[in-house]
């Protein structure tokens, strides 16, 4: 009677992958340049690492290096369904649950799929050229050939049952909370990673055997190992190797096909996460301490916002962190100035800029008590107290422990008249572009702009931080002039009331110059904070 | 009878399209007014602008007697809005969003708490005061809106499609608590593309369709000698005796 049923699950799934993958291109110009070019990325880097692979042949300690790698790589596909939960949409099993599917061949056709795309074609790049880096011998080769096919699946099954055994979390507010914060795991990773390559390009390659030891028993990366131990002749090391890792790819599918059998007949989390959620909230007292009236309110709020809103707390953390890491690494290494410290302030100076966009379209309850300069003015004046709240001691403790670190106390007073200039010079400019400038900061997904405003994004960031650094010239200037001139130690002191100051006059001058602006522009700024 | 609200030939496009093709409108105070039409009309582009909350290309618009762009301080102060479509700050409890409204108004302390205890008594949300406004139902996202729109107690209130998604529950609430608010005096502008809860609720109708005015007036007259506000409606916005013919004529039972 009906025909789907005859055509076979498996090809309806890859096709659809196929087109999806081909709709990419049929988006907006901006969207289909980003998506071609992340394409050509990965597949420029994909090639790279091959030949770097293949480069890597007979190096000593090649299979230590690839295992590595397969190991880190599996982690990835491990860890990227966590971050990335939309990534997918033919592997959501939730658009699933209407069609008549029965599990197994659901499951077969789902992995099938799962191997159509960019990552998995990356992988097997990789996987290939690690089989390549590490093989001798026919033995080898026919054995890595089969260990490549196993890793490959191992990492897609991997990923695709950390996904349907976390979709609970990842459907809920709360997984989609945390998904906005993965582009701080990310961050933190490449300093984890930059730190160990430096140790590795210390010490050498040879402080990777003992990982790798390890590693090559656990799959996927022991499929390597395998083609590993066939080149040394060690076939029954390399089949127990391999069996292992069939034996784990087995367990990750019958996993994967238990929860995805769950998950089409149970209702879905979204639902049961909201009517269970009964965390109750009271006042922190904070607001007792605040001054009244719009000052304290929307300064209340601010705060709030910086722990509750995960897209404002994202650029907080990475704020304070940069604004950290940045001069007390170079500190401890030695090769820091006491300047550095400066990167504190400017970096959470930068959390002033588009205010009213990290409102998103809320900003209309906002406009709605907005109705002289006055208002404006004292909104924006909050805004920026509420940062200075966090800001003024956290720059002023990096600061400090720069100075302690590099033993250099008498620049001190400069380091920290410069740090106040600049933040409220960062602070008068993101006032200014606030009103000038505003974009929108989807809530949803990674972006932090909303498609069509990344040129008005650009202008209201670099130009404000361009404005800032004028307007920071003559401290700048004052501070260079004191520090050659021959007398100018004697006074180097005055650089701190006199940067405090300067900083507080610009900051005023901004809000005043900003405060029109806005109030002037509220259904302008509306619109523009109401996209995506 | 005094008018709450007047608009003059009011324009608004959005690059070619033209949402609001030149609106004159005169709405009575102390009435329950219904702004219908279907959707796409323009209904939230019109009460955008008459909120302020969006700029017009052309024409004027007065609240209560005031300018709504040349005096916003006395318009802002007198008007609640509830629009639709745009968000509320959803990362702060429901009785924090409303200390907050109330506070950013301008009343005092004590007062914005004693009123937020009383709507969110009234309104059924006592027991979710403390959860995160991004963690509500739809329904219940209408009636902290609405609570915020009241809680400065606005002669005129607008609101945009204010039971749109709601359950029959909260629907029963809101339409309570708007039928007290307008008995006492003041103005109630809502849009909807609901006939029946426009008929049974507003006693005063505007007809929107592709950016015009297609009809204005008292209820009755506006519904005139058709036998139902829908009726009259579909007659107005030219959408009667359009049935789907022969076609899907293989729908329904029989042979599959």
């Amino acid at each position: 009677m009906s025909a789907p049923t005859v055509t076979p699950v498996t090809s309806v799934f890859v096709r659809l992958k196929l087109s999806l993958l081909r709709n990419g291109l049929r988006q907006s110009s901006g969207r289909r340049a980003a998506y071609v070019a992340s394409v050509v990325v990965t597949l420029l880097l994909a090639a790279l690492q091959l030949i770097g692979l293949i480069a890597l042949r007979g190096h000593a300690h090649a299979a230590s290096v690839v295992i590595l790698l397969v190991a880190v790589l599996a982690l990835g596909w491990a860890v990227m369904p966590l971050f990335f939960p939309g990534g997918d949409e033919t592997l959501d099993p939730t658009r699933l649950v209407m069609l008549p599917l029965r599990p197994r061949p659901l499951v077969r056709a789902l992995l099938a799929a799962s191997l159509v795309g960019i990552g998995p074609l990356f992988t097997l790049c990789l996987l290939t050229g690690s089989v390549i880096a590490v093989a001798h011998g026919t033995m080898a080769y026919v054995v890595g050939v089969v260990g490549v096919v196993l890793a490959l699946l191992v990492c897609v099954a991997l990923a695709r049952a950390v996904a349907a055994a976390n979709i609970r979390l990842l459907t809920s507010r709360k997984g989609r909370d945390l998904a906005v914060l993965s582009g701080l795991v990310i961050a933190v990773g490449a300093q984890v990673v930059n730190f160990g390559a430096q140790r590795l390009g210390s010490s050498g390659l040879g402080e990777l055997d003992p990982a790798a030891d390890v590693l090559r028993w656990i799959p996927p990366a022991s499929a390597i190992g395998a083609a590993d131990a066939a080149s040394e002749g060690s076939y029954g090391v390399a089949l127990l190797q391999l069996a292992l890792t069939a034996g784990v790819l087995a367990a990750l599918i019958a996993v994967w096909a238990r929860h995805l059998t769950r998950l089409m007949t149970e209702p879905d989390g979204s639902t049961l996460q909201a009517a269970t959620d009964t965390a109750v909230r009271q006042s922190t007292g904070l607001a007792r301490l605040l001054p009244a009236g719009r000052t304290g309110t929307a300064m209340e709020r601010g705060l709030r916002y910086i722990w509750r809103d995960p897209k404002t707390k994202a650029a907080w953390v990475t704020s304070l962190a940069i604004g950290l890491i940045v001069p007390v690494f170079n500190a401890v290494q030695g090769t820091g100035s006491i300047y550095f410290a400066c990167f504190a302030a400017g970096m959470l100076g930068i959390l002033m800029y588009n205010q009213f966009g990290q409102d998103t379209s809320a900003f209309w309850m906002v406009a709605m008590t907005i109705s002289s300069t006055r208002d404006a003015y004292v909104e924006l004046r909050a805004r920026a107290l509420a940062l200075l709240l966090i800001t003024l001691p956290y720059a002023t403790l990096v600061t400090v422990l720069t100075a302690a670190l590099l033993d250099d106390w008498p620049r001190l007073p400069d380091a920290l008249g410069l740090s106040f200039a600049l933040l409220g010079a960062m602070l008068a400019t993101g006032a200014w572009t606030s009103a000038r400038f505003p974009y929108s900061i989807p809530q949803e997904g990674y972006k932090n702009v909303a498609p069509g405003q990344v040129g008005l994004a650009w202008i209201s960031i670099f130009g404000g931080m361009v404005a800032a650094a004028l307007l920071c010239a003559p401290f700048i200037a004052l501070t260079i002039w004191l520090n050659v001139s021959a007398n100018g130690e004697d006074w180097r002191w005055l650089l701190l009331p006199v940067g405090a100051a300067y900083g507080a006059g610009i900051t005023a001058l901004g809000l005043r110059l900003a405060a029109p602006q806005t109030a002037a522009r509220l259904p302008e700024i509306l619109t523009a904070v109401s996209k995506g | 009878m005094t008018s709450a609200v007047v608009v003059r030939g009011l324009w608004k496009r959005f690059g070619q399209q033209i949402a609001v093709a030149g609106i004159d409108l005169e709405l009575p105070a102390g009435k329950f007014i219904g702004l219908v039409g279907p959707n796409g009309a323009g209904k939230t582009t019109t009460l955008s602008m008459v909120t302020g909350l969006l700029r017009p290309d052309q024409g004027s618009v007065e609240v209560v007697g005031h300018d709504v762009w040349r005096d916003p301080v006395e318009v802002k102060a007198r008007i609640g809005v509830l629009p639709e479509g745009l968000r509320l700050f959803e990362r702060l409890s429901g009785r924090e969003l409303l200390a907050y409204s109330g506070r950013l108004r301008g009343l005092p302390g004590a007062e914005v708490d004693k009123r937020a205890t009383q709507l969110l008594d009234v309104l059924d949300l006592a027991g979710a005061q403390h959860k995160l406004v991004v963690d509500y139902s739809t329904g219940m996202r209408k009636k902290i809106g609405l609570a915020a729109a009241l809680l400065h107690n606005p002669e005129v209130l607008f609101l945009d499609e204010p039971f749109e998604g709601v359950d029959p529950v909260s629907a029963q609430t809101i339409r309570g608590v708007l039928e007290r608010y307008t008995a006492s005096g003041a103005t109630v502008v809502f849009s909807s593309h609901v006939m029946e809860l426009v008929e049974s609720l507003c006693d005063w109708v505007a007809v929107m369709a592709a950016g015009r005015i297609r009809a204005h007036g008292p209820l009755i007259e506006v519904r005139g000698a058709a036998p139902s506000l829908q009726q009259a409606f579909l007659e107005l916005v030219g959408a009667h005796g359009r049935d789907a013919g022969s076609d899907l004529d293989w729908l329904g039972g029989g042979a599959r």
